[in-house]
């Protein structure tokens, strides 16, 4: 009988609410070992280098790593992986017990360090351990979503910049067929911000995307005409992936279902057209 | 002591597999324990046994699916019972053999079907002990009647209440069967506690009817219209899933109700709310009633039959509220909602209370039960004495049970007759 499953190492994550990363394995015997996380390459990409954590003895059979919130982390997908010492090409870890709770509590922005860095630890689709890693300066926080007569209103946060008249926020159709949509933000002068998005606007002279096929719109908030743009998800509380845990609904415009969704990234979209 | 578990698939999730492995695990600590399944469908299980627990399967249904003797019906394994599809000739003689050949001093059955196995089939110096997980009044006349005829070759019959322990005594007459409830257990949660001070009520459990999630999403529409930034995360997978967004929309609740899919170990996901709720129509014992309070969450539950009512002290360290009554589930969860204060100190109240479901005095009841039986089968008494008092009133939910099983009979041969 195999008990590969309880033998795989596991490492148990807290993370506090600076993003400080703690990792504590269960390893019998090991001289000097490290944690490895080794960032996900892009399709076709080359595999970049890993960021390498010393694991410290902490107890008999325990060790222990620490991820500091800095260096920061470039955004993407980190895996883990357990080095039993130099030269090792390392075991992927498995997750033991993931606390998150102090991610729960969200961030203020006048309290936030630029770039807004997070950093969530979750289980692969596979079952081995992972880091979600944002870098976003500056970032528009999602904290409220409502749809209601054929249109979506978003309320949330600014990160990483203040808010000033002259503010828009801006669709733009992904893909050949680009295309933007730009409305007036609503802003308090400071970190809060509400926008609309009238679903009609997505619709064009076919519809939808062109070809019955789905058009994406992402959402941008841009401080000043030509000034820097924020793109607008939700990243900031325990949820590594949201696109299926926080579904919206749709609605249907002359026989074209609109509805938002959060990307593989948890960014905020809308989708015109489609099943 | 050398201690065996028969288990129906321990490769799945589900709450007799958890509970049988923490019990299997903390009686690892100074007995000799094996887990029989009689299934397996992948490599590894979903949950992860003990190391010293040695896991052994008897049918690999990725080698063996369309093995000949799957065909043929299963004559042991009881006809009446929910899994009997599953079973076959060839679970039939893998589990004879199995417990022919078994050394082991303790038989531990965990399903109605394999309890009747363990009856008929166990080597005599073996004591054998049936879990009922579910409950007597829950099972059909039919099977009700086939375990009344195996069950009395039984030693120990255990129960998961003491409610279910009762019903067995009064209606099913086990003359020498020692009848006793043996909670499930919880290890010692590894986390700190929750602080009670998120704004997030959690639920766990598959998805499924019983459960009765849709009064709990309804329920929580009162809640979010008074605390907006109140949260309900909704944790497991099942066939309600579909139908549970459907309604989330419909209430306009899609950014205070989350669906969060399965999440194993659940203690991670606990910790971070500072209310559980558990709204279901039936729960045998109730287990996620335990894994909340022992991570200090003060449970919301139905007082349905039979588990909540003898893990939750009302207004102490939870509250339970009618069956079905979507208000009074309301009123429950927002008196918490609104007051910090007796928030905290009910959940404080949850952990000390349930520490009496920690692996320790359950196992050492187990332990205890064990030994006992060991002891009457070594000397050859009876593992309880033979009961009059209640053999009469026992006759009569019998006979009543007969009856049923006759018409149903009757029924299901005009219904066939009819097609």
């Amino acid at each position: 009988m195999s008990q590969d499953r309880s033998e795989t190492p596991r490492a148990d994550c807290l993370v506090d609410e600076e993003g400080r990363l703690t990792a504590t394995v269960r390893l019998p015997g090991a001289a000097h070992p490290g944690l490895l996380l080794r960032p996900r390459p892009k399709k076709g990409g080359p595999q970049e280098p890993g960021h390498r954590l010393e694991l410290r003895p902490l107890a008999e059979h325990h060790w222990r790593a620490v991820l500091e919130p800095a260096p920061l982390l470039a955004e993407g997908r980190w895996d883990a992986y357990l080095l039993e010492g130099p030269g090792d090409e390392g075991e992927r870890l498995r997750p033991g017990l993931l606390d998150l709770r102090a991610l729960q509590r969200g961030r203020t922005p006048g309290r936030t360090p630029t770039p807004l860095a997070v950093r969530v630890p979750y289980t692969t689709r596979d079952g081995f351990l992972a880091v979600r890693t944002w870098l976003r300066a500056p970032h528009a926080e999602v904290d409220a979503l409502r749809v209601r007569d054929d249109a979506m209103t978003v309320r949330g946060r600014l990160f990483g910049a203040r808010l000033a008249d002259g503010a828009t926020v801006r669709l733009v159709r992904r893909g050949a067929d680009r295309a933007v949509r730009e409305s007036p933000l609503h802003h308090d002068g400071g970190h809060g911000f509400s926008l609309t998005a009238d679903y009609r606007d997505l619709l064009d002279e076919r519809g939808t995307g062109g070809g019955g096929r789905p058009a994406y719109w992402d959402l941008h908030l841009h401080l000043a005409p030509d000034g820097p743009r924020a793109r607008v998800g939700r990243l900031l509380d325990d949820v590594a992936e949201r696109k299926s845990v926080f579904v919206y609904p749709s609605t249907d415009l002359d026989g074209t279902p609109v509805r938002p969704y959060y990307t593989v990234d948890n960014d905020l979209a809308v989708v015109v057209g489609g099943a | 002591m050398k201690i065996s578990f028969l288990i129906h698939n321990a490769y799945g999730i589900g709450g007799t597999i958890t509970t049988t492995f923490n019990l299997a695990r903390a009686l690892a600590d100074r007995h000799e324990v094996d887990i029989v399944s009689v299934f397996r469908h992948r490599e590894t299980p979903v949950l992860t046994p003990d190391p010293r627990v040695r896991l052994r399967p008897l049918v690999d249904l990725r080698h063996e699916e369309d093995h000949p003797d799957r065909l043929r019906p299963a004559r042991v394994f009881p006809s009446a019972e929910g899994r009997y599809g599953q079973y076959s000739a060839l679970t039939d003689r893998r589990i004879g053999g199995c417990l022919a050949g078994s050394d082991a001093d303790v038989l531990v059955g965990t399903r109605p079907g394999l309890n009747v196995h363990l009856a008929l089939q166990s080597p005599p110096h073996a004591v054998r002990i049936g879990q009922e997980h579910l409950t007597f009044d829950h099972h059909s006349p039919r099977l009700r009647t086939a375990l009344r005829r195996a069950y009395p070759r039984l030693d120990a019959l255990t129960t998961v209440t003491e409610a279910d322990a009762a019903a067995y005594r009064r209606k099913a007459r086990l003359p020498g069967v020692r009848v006793e409830a043996l909670p499930n257990s919880v290890p010692d949660p590894a986390l700190p506690p929750s602080d009670g001070g998120a704004h997030t009520v959690v639920a766990a459990g598959r998805l499924v009817h019983v459960k009765r999630y849709d009064l709990l999403v309804a329920a929580f529409a009162a809640v979010v219209a008074e605390y907006p930034d109140w949260r309900l995360r909704i944790y497991g997978g099942g066939e309600e899933h579909d139908r549970l967004r459907t309604l989330i929309e419909k209430l306009g609740l899609y950014d205070n109700v989350f669906l969060m899919g399965a999440a194993t170990p659940m203690e991670a996901e606990w910790v971070k709310g500072s209310i559980a709720a558990v709204t279901s129509d039936f729960e045998p014992f109730g287990m996620t009633i335990v894994e909340a309070m022992r991570c200090g969450l003060p449970v919301v539950s139905t007082d349905c039959p039979y588990g909540p009512a003898e893990i939750i002290a009302d207004g102490v360290d939870g509250r339970l509220v009618p069956v079905g009554d979507r208000d009074a589930l309301s009123a429950a969860l927002l008196g918490l909602v609104r007051d910090d204060e007796a928030r905290r100190r009910m959940g404080r109240a949850a952990l000390d209370n349930s520490r009496r479901f920690a692996p320790g005095p359950v196992v050492a009841q187990a332990e205890r039960l064990f030994e006992e039986l060991l002891a009457a089968r070594a000397s050859g008494r009876p593992a309880a004495p033979g009961r009059t008092g209640h053999v009469l009133s026992g006759r009569g939910h019998a006979a009543k049970d007969s009856a049923l099983v006759a018409a149903s009979g009757v029924l299901r041969t005009l219904r066939k007759a009819g097609r």
